[in-house]
């Protein structure tokens, strides 16, 4: 649990490879789908980011074969997914907690 | 754009650009051809931010290599202000450290230049100090911007809306 809370652009970024691997344009794409183009990731912000989950050993690189341009996907590794099931957990837990909260003080 | 972007991917450590420059680029031309067709101000913005990243990437994995370790400003996994323990501030160090040898470098090229003797090179005339305006102007913008501050702050509270007023308006709805 010490790697937690992560931040927004790292959590969209497991978000995005925990439905199915994808190279960096599919990721940058999908982050600022899933947040409503809210959070846009520059290139340059991406591969740090990548850079570091590759580090941490929560993702993965491999070839994909269809690539027409024989690009590097990413995809999660068990700890990965340990980690993002980790933070949802915690997060639900807040969200729990703060709706029990708001209620309380309206009532 | 594309040689600005292959320039600045040339700040990187060599083992960053081995690792990830080609993918960077390929990504970074995909990227560029969807803002292509938009309006100026999408443009702009995409500039502005891919050389921002760009930047910041590259000062963060230098600083990586440098100390061997991921600098705290650099972009993280970890949301470091949630962080409760004490942390020792290994950027402003580093920061710091990096000021001191400028400043001892400059000390240094300026004694050089002074104890330089005239006759060497007997084409050139002897090196006379030249009194520095920059410092007499220093209070003087000191006192300019302290003013400005000032006046600034003076028409805030006479309008009302300086921060002590702000303050008791939240201060009276939380009532």
């Amino acid at each position: 649990m010490d790697n937690l809370p992560l931040t927004e652009p790292v959590l969209l970024i497991l978000m995005s490879l925990a439905g199915q691997p994808r190279h960096g344009y599919s990721i940058l794409k999908d982050v600022e789908r899933m947040s409503d183009g809210r959070v846009v990731l520059s290139t340059g912000t991406l591969y740090g980011a990548l850079r570091r989950l590759l580090d941490d050993d929560w993702i993965e690189r491999f070839e994909k074969r269809e690539s027409s341009r024989g690009r590097q996907a990413y995809r999660l590794t068990v700890l990965g997914r340990r980690s993002l099931q980790q933070e949802v957990d915690r997060m639900k837990h807040l969200a729990r907690l703060a709706a029990l909260r708001v209620a309380t003080r309206e009532s | 754009m594309l040689t600005i972007y292959q320039r600045l991917l040339g700040l990187y450590p060599e083992t960053h650009r081995q690792q990830f420059g080609e993918e960077m680029m390929a990504v970074f031309e995909d990227v560029h051809a969807d803002v292509r067709d938009k309006g100026a101000l999408a443009r702009a913005v995409f500039c502005v931010r891919e050389i921002a990243g760009l930047l910041n990437g590259a000062i963060g994995e230098q600083m990586r290599a440098f100390i061997g370790s991921d600098p705290g400003f650099s972009f993280g996994t970890r949301r470091f202000t949630m962080r409760n323990g004490f942390r020792f501030p290994k950027s402003t160090a580093v920061l710091m450290t990096i000021i001191l040898l400028g400043v001892i470098l400059a000390i240094r090229k300026g004694e050089a230049i002074a104890y330089c003797p005239p006759h060497v090179d007997p084409q050139l005339p002897p090196i006379h100090a030249v009194p520095s305006d920059l410092l007499s102007g220093i209070p003087f913008f000191f006192m300019f911007f302290y003013a400005a501050g000032l006046i600034g702050w003076a028409i805030l509270f006479a309008l009302r809306r300086s921060g002590v007023h702000r303050l008791a308006e939240m201060s009276g709805e939380r009532k």
